[in-house]
């Protein structure tokens, strides 16, 4: 690991093959400490109440009782960690957008990613209810990747960056979730209930079996993120400048797009569709350090993971008072957030 | 931006400067209206004959029971639709006229999400009962509208002509809206089994009640909006030629906002969010009625009933004995129709590599 300072004047890390600006990796840092922090505080609270030296005991495997161990083995921690991913891979979704349609508002529920894969699920448990739970991540992918394909097929391959691309997107959801919709209203009482709890998105079902299945996506989404990287940061030049670099945009960016749908898919089987935070994520990451390439996907999927697990913590911590579902909690601390750093942006460039 | 052989067709101004207003439309159009309210009384799981129809809207007769089934539920359904359709129409062409967006309608500038949330949001914490229901709705169409506009003024996008940020925040801010509202009512059964038919949008007779309560609403959007149609005209080519021809620019765009979101509020506190009407309508009418709003306004009002008329017609009789929704009907077509628009304007030639 080395310091130096790069040819525009700014400090870079060089980390073995991987170099960075200094505040990127500051930034970095700074989050992967805010996320772990407060990964502790929403493991101390609860209907159990421990302190910080009793969550590290209970955490690393020392003496404890067993509602201490349940209350945080079973409950609290796979919720946590389920959040975690789940964000992590919606704003990275959400930031890989972006940069392909340059548009700061993509966003993976925009293109009918989500509801694709939302709506395949709904087909499965109406007319082959005998598919086990285990399947329906495939199911989900599957959904979300027919919506990508076609997305493509609808606006031709070229077109598969820019403005054309998000208005499709936006058309594809408004019909699919009228078909969601009929689903809804037209079947049976009880089984329109399961179906509206799978169109809620909620950390309520999480398990460990989930974090485990969950896991081997997160691992896939670390993995393009660094192989996306590279391409993300021609596409934000625009489209001739990646032209000329040699970006072969033709197929790079339909590939995205699929990378895209299939880690959104994925969550969506786990979690339900999330709204919002594919967009504020890139926002907030991008206001608290400027960033480029894989720098900027890593900063925007842990901000990502961060605000879940924000917004999981106050959706725990209200139940008593209020239910507040977890989109309600993401408007209640992702709106504030959003409007403050646009301030802060406005002022800093008055100056 | 090229707009190659797109500005003909969605440039308000071309159109209303090369053919002028064409109010010859509008009694064809009333005519029409008629003939579909008609029809719809008379169609449904009890087919009344038209004699029957326009005997029991002319002599009453108290003991008939064709005259009670007319008077009770299919009227109140038929206007019910009409005033639905009338008011969604006028809204989406004032909204796609000042975009200068084909794809801008109040379904998806939040105006129908932002209602739902509202009346779902305080009915869920706060109990508000059903007299309410109005006044909420309303107060959260604005909130929608306003915080689609906030997140579109944020982002902040350099070169927007046509108010592509808008329609996007739009989207998603109908997404989070519904997704809250849904989640909501999830929590609550006694308010899912309340609410669930209207917040997926429903024509039906007993919502007549709404109807009284807010039908006033509807006709004050109407008239202010046709008094200030010239202006409104005159800013579609352009606020500084609007301006330099005597416009207060601001005061009325303002002002026709207003009324258009406190008329399609209404429409959606009456039966719930319905989408297609909004968006469809004003391209079906534009091409015949011009682009000049005195006779856009009234001929999108009257063609936006006629279209929810037949579909509720078709949502009636389809599927018989069973009533679909007629909403689900319309927001399927609605989305179907998204995409052929898309398709027109944003992928022809020349159009399609715009960022």
């Amino acid at each position: 690991m080395r310091v130096f300072t790069g040819l525009d004047q700014r400090q870079r890390v060089q980390i073995g093959p991987v170099m960075a600006p200094v505040h990127n990796v500051v930034a970095f840092l700074g989050l992967s400490v805010l996320s772990a922090a407060l990964a502790c505080v929403s493991i101390a609270i609860g209907s159990i109440e421990l302190d910080f030296w009793d969550v590290l005991r209970v955490v690393s495997g020392g003496p404890a009782t067993e509602d201490e161990r349940f209350a945080v083995f079973t409950v609290r921690l796979p919720r946590i960690l389920v959040g975690f991913m789940v964000g992590w891979v919606l704003a990275m979704a959400g930031a890989t957008l972006q940069s392909l349609a340059q548009n700061p508002l993509a966003e993976p529920g925009l293109l009918g990613l989500s509801q694709g894969a939302l709506l395949a699920i709904m087909l499965t448990m109406v007319f082959f209810p005998a598919v086990p739970r285990p399947y329906y991540p495939v199911i989900a992918m599957c959904g979300g990747l027919a919506v990508g394909v076609s997305l493509l097929l609808l606006v031709g391959r070229h077109n598969a960056g820019g403005i054309a691309i998000l208005l499709m997107g936006i058309a594809v959801q408004t019909t699919l979730s009228s078909v969601s919709m009929m689903l809804l209203l037209y079947t049976p009482q009880e089984e329109s209930y399961q179906l509206a709890r799978w169109m809620n998105g909620s950390l309520y079902y999480s398990t460990w079996e989930n974090v485990a299945r969950f896991g081997w996506w997160f691992g896939a989404s670390v993995v393009a993120l660094l192989l996306v990287g590279r391409s993300l940061n021609v596409f934000d030049l625009g489209d001739q400048m990646a032209m000329s670099l040699g970006e072969p945009a033709s197929w790079s960016k339909p590939a995205i797009l699929i990378v895209a749908s299939t880690i959104t898919a994925a969550s969506v089987s786990l979690v339900g569709p999330i709204v919002f935070v594919g967009i504020l994520a890139p926002h907030l990451a991008n206001s608290v350090s400027r960033a480029t390439g894989a720098s900027r996907l890593l900063l925007a999927s842990v901000m990502g993971g961060l605000l879940i697990m924000s917004a999981d913590l106050l959706t725990r911590v209200t139940t008593t008072y209020a239910y507040l579902p977890i989109g309600l909690t993401i408007v209640i601390i992702g709106a504030p957030a959003f409007i403050l750093t646009v301030r802060f942006a406005a002022i800093r460039e008055a100056r | 931006m090229a707009l190659g052989p797109v500005r003909e067709r969605t440039d308000p101004a071309a159109e209303a400067g090369a053919r002028g207003s064409r109010l010859s439309v509008i009694p064809v159009c009333l005519a029409a209206w008629a003939g579909c309210v008609l029809l719809n009384v008379a169609f449904g799981s009890k087919a009344i004959p038209m004699t029957e129809v326009i005997q029991a809207l002319v002599a009453f007769d108290e003991r008939n029971y064709d005259h009670f089934i007319v008077s009770s539920q299919r009227l109140p359904r038929a206007l019910i639709a009409s005033f639905v359709g009338a008011c969604l129409a006028v809204c989406g062409a004032l909204l796609q006229g000042l975009t200068r967006n084909p794809l801008a309608s109040p379904g998806l500038l939040g105006v129908s999400s932002g209602a739902v949330l509202f009346v779902v949001f305080f009915g869920f914490y706060w109990g508000v009962p059903n007299a309410w229901h109005g006044a909420v709705a309303f107060a959260g169409g604005w909130f929608g509208f306003f915080s689609c506009v906030l997140l579109a003024r944020v982002a902040r996008i350099a070169h927007d002509p046509r108010n592509l940020a808008l329609i996007l925040a739009g989207a998603i801010v109908s997404m989070a809206y519904a997704g809250i509202a849904s989640a909501l009512v999830l929590a609550n059964e006694s308010l899912r089994a309340e609410l669930l038919s209207w917040m997926s949008g429903n024509v039906n007779h007993y919502y007549i009640d709404r109807l009284t309560d807010v039908w006033f609403v509807g006709a004050g959007m109407l008239f202010v909006l046709l008094c200030l149609a010239p202006a409104l005209t005159l800013i579609t080519l352009g606020s500084d030629k609007a301006a330099a021809a005597g416009v207060a620019v601001k005061p009325v765009t303002l002002c026709a906002l207003t009324a258009a979101v406190a008329g399609a509020a209404a429409a959606v506190s009456v039966c719930g969010p319905i989408g297609f009407v909004g968006l469809v309508v004003p391209h079906l009418v534009r091409p015949v009625a011009g682009a000049h709003f005195s006779a856009l306004f009234p001929a999108c009002a009257l063609v936006g009933a006629i279209v929810v008329l037949l579909a509720d017609v078709v949502a009636r009789v389809v599927f018989a004995p069973y009533v679909l929704h007629t909403s689900v009907l319309m927001s399927l077509l609605g989305g179907l129709a998204f995409i052929v628009i898309v398709k027109r304007h944003y992928l022809t030639v020349g159009v399609a590599a715009r960022p």
